[in-house]
Formats: structure tokens, sequence, C-alpha cells
């Protein structure tokens, strides 16, 4: 309803990005160390003193991966640079604290009468992570938990772009995190994995972040459009080559339309697990690059901030456009770009 | 507001809720009959059905619903055409207990193996809608406590105004669970006997079963009776879960809810409050509203001790609820009160108001320092 030039629904306008961060399944920061799905989860010890250079208490590894997450990409303006500030804090996760749900409802149904912890039955509570965050930020305005499946980010990147565009906030910080809870069967099951609906590659897991905000000086690209499609679409039409390059290069020509030299970039598809038939030579046929970060991180509901973070950070002077599809069909397209 | 529906533990519509209300037929929380439920110590607030709890809350949902879109009369097109925001906590987690304790039941001799985890998160519900209706539109489920559906609600008020959807189909879906049952009282905020908001005898909260809808448009040329005057979010960072008993957390965002709504505190009518029946909760929002309102406090409604406590869906169901009443003409007595506590200084609205035109209040605090507030006016 209010992109630049007022053709597609729900859009919102451009918004720089001013920082960038992503961890995967091998809890590097923003490096594609190599992991292995058999050893997961791996301990967060080493990477919370890393990044907190102090040991977390009395949280689980989810809360623990947001923290890392949210403030390793804060590491490049630091906690200072939100003060006085109006922040927002929009985290997404589709499957929430799984990691402390499942021992406390284990003890609550167990035989004889089990004695489940408060502490994380608290913990639990799906907006208890972006509570920690928010509280290490000192962010007390707009800060929102945000769960959609797969689509999880994409909404609340959206979400966020929409309410720095109206201005009630100055910055946002964006991310998604969700974590590795075996077992590995249980977990397939709760993203709903499907062998004809998604890439057959490993669970994984990830704590990816942006902070966007309207400093055009400071920032590091652009998040140019974040579109939810005009229709929902059937399982056997989530892959269809044709129709992800015929939507993404109008969504590119609808963000461009006054500027046409940011068109003449470098064009990377970031295809989302739902994509079980990438087509390389399709692509390039058509002057496309394939970025195939899903093999860094592994399948997870918020595997698309991870992969546009990390383009974000990698390439240069590219418009990038993340694809996936929730299982009902409905799709999102994140169109980004790096100076 | 075009429309609304919502099913509570005192009747599968709106109106029956408010009508049950409104006559003074609320009873108290009884021991769970669910067959899920594993212990009947915990007194609750639940939803007559005959079937299993898992096909209670979808059916709770589609009544809900179907509620709604009849009350709204919108046509199928306009229903695809429409954004969809989900305020739940437990989703449709109550397919992994009812799985279990049927496999338990099934087989009594076999030390059964630990509960899984099979539902897809809190967006699944969502999902369900979307399907079901061809939904479109925008889908964005909120996981945030108690204040869900509330803030799901004052989220779709600002996008509608800033033109960036057509219409809010706002969801709040709440089944009844052990682990919410178990987790409040591993906290000592669950009273065992009665709900008692505002009162000084009160112990602690009761759960209540739920769900509701409120559809939400931007269309100005309409004629609803109810608009949606504006809404206030905040994140208190002090405590996870205390909004403060001094009261002052609580002021400042109902404070902020009037300036946003350009209206003035002599405007309210009467306020719908949280009013959980925790020591905490009501000590510091009745201390709030005194802070703010002083001795003009307008008639204080808590509907927690007649329906419960219905955490992420308590937005959705006590607007729906909340309409319906006014619809019938007149705001409830606030249940399960008997004596002033000193320290909040003042008894919550005891006989049934005319429901007059004007604005009300609505305040919501949640775990995670979410606070949610807003003004719903009567035309």
């Amino acid at each position: 309803m209010s992109t630049k030039n007022n053709k597609l629904k729900n859009s919102n306008t451009a918004i720089p990005i001013i920082a960038a961060s992503y961890i995967g399944p091998a809890l590097t920061p923003n490096s594609d160390a190599i992991w292995e799905e058999e050893k997961l989860p791996l301990n967060t010890d080493n990477l919370v003193n890393e990044i907190m250079g102090q040991p977390m208490r009395r949280v689980g590894r989810f809360i623990k991966m947001v923290c890392c997450g949210g403030l390793a990409c804060l590491q490049k303006v630091s906690l200072d640079y939100l003060k006085g500030k109006k922040t927002g804090i929009f985290m997404s996760t589709g499957l929430g604290n799984v990691d402390e749900i499942m021992p406390f409802i284990t003890q609550v149904f167990k035989h004889g009468g089990g004695f489940p912890s408060p502490n994380q039955f608290a913990n639990s509570v799906s907006n208890a992570a972006a509570f920690v965050l928010a509280q290490i930020c000192e962010v007390t305005g707009t800060v929102l938990t945000i769960s959609q499946e797969e689509l999880s980010f994409e909404a609340a990147l959206w979400l966020a772009q929409s309410y720095l565009e109206s201005g009630e906030i100055e910055l946002a910080l964006v991310g998604g995190c969700d974590i590795f809870t075996p077992p590995v069967e249980e977990y397939r099951e709760r993203v709903n994995l499907a062998p004809d609906e998604a890439r057959l590659i490993p669970m994984g897991e990830s704590s990816s972040w942006l902070l966007l905000g309207n400093s055009e000086g400071e920032k590091i690209g652009n998040i140019l459009t974040v579109d939810f499609g005009e229709k929902l679409i059937p399982p056997e039409e989530f892959s269809v080559s044709e129709n992800i390059l015929s939507r993404s290069e109008k969504l590119i020509s609808a963000s461009f339309s006054d500027d046409s030299t940011g068109q003449k970039k470098s064009r990377i598809l970031l295809p989302g697990f739902r994509v079980n038939k990438i087509e390389p030579d399709f692509w390039k046929l058509k002057g496309w690059e394939i970025d195939d970060y899903l093999p860094f991180c592994g399948i997870n509901s918020t595997a698309a901030a991870f992969g546009i973070a990390r383009a974000l950070r990698e390439k240069q002077s590219a418009l990038f456009v993340h694809y996936n599809c929730y299982a009902s069909g409905k799709q999102a397209f994140v169109v980004a770009s790096t100076k | 507001m075009r429309g609304w529906g919502a099913v509570t533990s005192l009747g599968w519509s709106a109106p029956d809720s408010a009508c049950n209300l409104i006559a003074g037929k609320a009873p108290p929380a009884a021991a769970g009959v669910s067959s899920h439920l594993i212990n009947r110590e915990y007194k609750a607030f639940e939803v007559s059905y005959s079937g299993n709890p898992f096909d209670k809350s979808i059916a709770m949902l589609e009544s809900a619903l179907a509620e709604a879109f009849a009350r709204a009369e919108l046509s199928a097109d306009e229903i695809a055409e429409s954004s969809i925001l989900v305020g739940t906590t437990g989703g449709l987690f109550i397919r992994n207990e009812y799985e279990f304790t049927k496999a338990v039941r099934e087989n009594p001799d076999e030390e059964s193996s630990a509960i899984s985890c099979r539902n897809r998160g809190p967006g699944e519900v969502a999902d369900l809608i979307v399907n079901k209706y061809g939904i479109k539109g925008l889908a964005l489920t909120f996981s945030m406590a108690c204040v869900s559906s509330s803030h799901a609600l004052v989220v779709s008020a600002d996008l509608l105004k800033r033109k960036k959807i057509r219409r809010a189909i706002v969801v709040g879906f709440e089944p009844l669970l052990n682990m919410t049952l178990h987790g409040f009282a591993s906290l000592l905020l669950f009273d065992y006997d009665q709900c008692r908001p505002f009162c000084a005898t009160r112990a602690g909260m009761q759960i209540g079963e739920a769900a509701a809808v409120v559809i939400l448009e931007a269309d100005e040329s309409s004629f609803s009776k109810y608009k949606f005057a504006g809404g206030y979010l905040y994140n208190d960072i002090k405590s996870m879960t205390s909004a403060g008993i001094d009261g002052v957390t609580v002021s400042e965002v109902v404070q902020q809810t009037l300036t946003s709504s350009r209206l003035s505190a002599d405007d309210v009518v009467v306020i719908k409050a949280h009013g959980t029946g925790t020591i905490d909760n009501d000590l510091s929002e009745g201390r709030g509203l005194v802070k703010l309102f002083g001795e003009k406090l307008p008639p204080v409604v808590s509907l927690k001790g007649a329906i419960g406590h219905t955490l992420g869906a308590a937005g959705a169901v006590e607007t729906a609820v909340w309409l319906s009443c006014c619809e019938e003409g007149f705001i409830p007595r606030s249940f399960g009160f008997s004596e002033i506590d000193p320290e909040i200084g003042f008894a919550p609205s005891q006989k049934n108001i005319e429901a007059r035109d004007g604005a009300y209040l609505f305040t919501y605090f949640g775990f995670g320092g979410t606070c949610t507030s807003y003004l719903i006016i009567k035309e």
C-alpha cells in the first residue's frame, strides 16, 4: 500500500541496515564453521563468555542464543549507540523455548509426581528471551515476540520496517532464533517437514540479527521490500524457478523505480528450506547467482535471518532476494541490497 | 470494531457469556474434568464439551471465528483479503498433552515414555485459520504471555491507522493446559480456593480456557458503535514478573494511552482492569489507577473472578465479552471480591452498571514486563 510507487500491497519503504550478525550450529559468530547434526546441540558456555564477557545463570540455551545473537549484532555499534534513541526489539522464533518447555513438561507428567522448576516455567514463556535481551540493552519501548513458523523472521522484519517507517521508533533490532532440540525426528516434525516440501539436509539452529535504522551514513545496505505474495500456492509450485524469478524481478523493479543504477548490482537468490529443487543453470542463464546458505546453519524455522545476515556481511554491491514458503502455500520474499 | 465472538466457561458465544455475567450466573472455578488433566486439585474455568480436549479446542476456535464473521457480516472474499493476528502462548500444545495422557490411559500396565513435543509452535493456530479460510493477507502470531492478544489488538490498530492492512482478524486462543496449571502453581501464583481480584484475601490467579475473535477495520465511514481509540505498548525491564508494586509503571502506561488517544482521565467511564487476583498484580494495578485517577476513579471491573485468567487470549476474550455486555446494556460487577485491601484503597464495582456512551479503558500486564492498555469508545 505504501511503496515508493504505491503498486504493491503490504510493502514498506527501504530501511537502512546498520549492522548484521549470524550464529549457526557451530556457535562461532559470523563464520561458516563446520558442524555435524549428530553432535548437536553444542555447549554455549564459550559463546556466552565471548559475547557477554561473563556466564549467564538461570537461563537455558534458547535465551543464551537470543542474547548472544542480539549482542553480537550490536558489537559493531556498542550498546551506547542505543542510548537516547527510541529502539524496538522484534524477536522472531518458530518454535520458542522448547529447550526449557520439554524438561518442565516432562517433570509435570512424571510418574509418581514430579517437581517442575518455577524458573524453567518462567523461562519457557516465549517472550522471556526478549525480556532478558531488552533488559541487557535497556530497551523499554516496543518489544515484540513474533512467531509464524518458517515465516517468523520475515513477519518480524515487515513489522519492524513498518514501525520504523511510521517514526514510532528510530532503531529496530530484528532477529530470529530457533535452537536444535533433540530427538531430531521430533524436531523435524515440529518444523513440519515432508520430503516433497523441503530440502533434504540436516537440521540445525541459528540466532541471527539485523540492526535497522534511518542512519544513511552508517549503513551496510538496505532492506528494500518484505512481500508476502498475493495468493496461496500449492506445494508443487513452491520451487518453480520461473515464478520465483518473475516475482523477484517485479519486486526489484518496484524498489528501484526512481533509481536505475541500483538495479545494476549483481543479483543473488537466497533459497529458503521449503525450496526443494534449486536449478543453478536456470538462474545463471538469467544472470543470477545462488547463495545456498542452508548447509551453514541447517534447517530451522528462522534460518532466513541467518541467510540474510550472512549475505549482508559477505557480498558487496549486490541485490538479494530471500525466498521461502509456508507449508500452507503463503510465500515470503525479502529484497535487500548492500553498498 | 466490526465484529467479535468468544467462547468462555460461561458460554459458547459472547452474548451467552455477557448475559450470564449480567445475570450473576458465574459459577466459581471447579476441579478440572477434561480427560487430559492430571491434577484435580487445580480449579479452573473450563469450557463444557462432551468430546476430547483437542477436539474441544478446535471447536472453540471455529465457533469464535464463525460468530465474529457472522456478526461482522463478512463475505468469504472479505475474510480472504483480511490479515490475521493471533495471540496465544500454548498454541496447539494441547495435542501433546491429550495424546500422551490418552496413550497412558490405554496402556495402564506399561511404563510410558516421556511426553513428546510435536506441535509446530504458536504460529500453527494462524496457519490453521489461513488454510481453512484461504486468508491471503498478513499472518502474524504474538506469543507474549498474558498480553499476547491485547498486544495483537494494539498492533492491528496501528497497522490499520497506517493503512498497512485493510482489516484485522485478531484471535485470542488458549486451551487449558497441565503445563500452565502446574507452572503457575510452581510459582506460588495459584489460588487453590477462589480467584479474588483486588480483594484483601486474594491469594493468586485461576486459569480459564477461551477462544475469541475481534475484527478491526479501517473504514472511517463504518457505522459501528464501537471505535478503538488508541493503545499503548510498554516493556518494563525492571522485573520479569511484576509491574512494580508502587504503581508508577501502571499509571504511566495508562497516561500514555490517554495521550495517544487524545482523551483525558475524565473521559473514562469504566475500567476493565487486568485484575488477576495475584497479590502483586492487583497491588501495582490498583495503586497505579489510584495514582492516575485519584478521587475520580471510575468503576473498576475485573472479569477474571468469573471467567478466569485466559492468559494469551485475555485481550481478545475480555474485549469481545465486554462489547457484548455493552450490547446488552450493562457492565457486570467484578466477581470474587469481599473485602477492601487497605493498600489498594478501593473496591472493584459490585453492581451492574449501565453501559453508557464514553471511553472504556482496558489494561493488561504480563510476564516479561509486558504492558498493554487501550481505549474503546462506545458512541
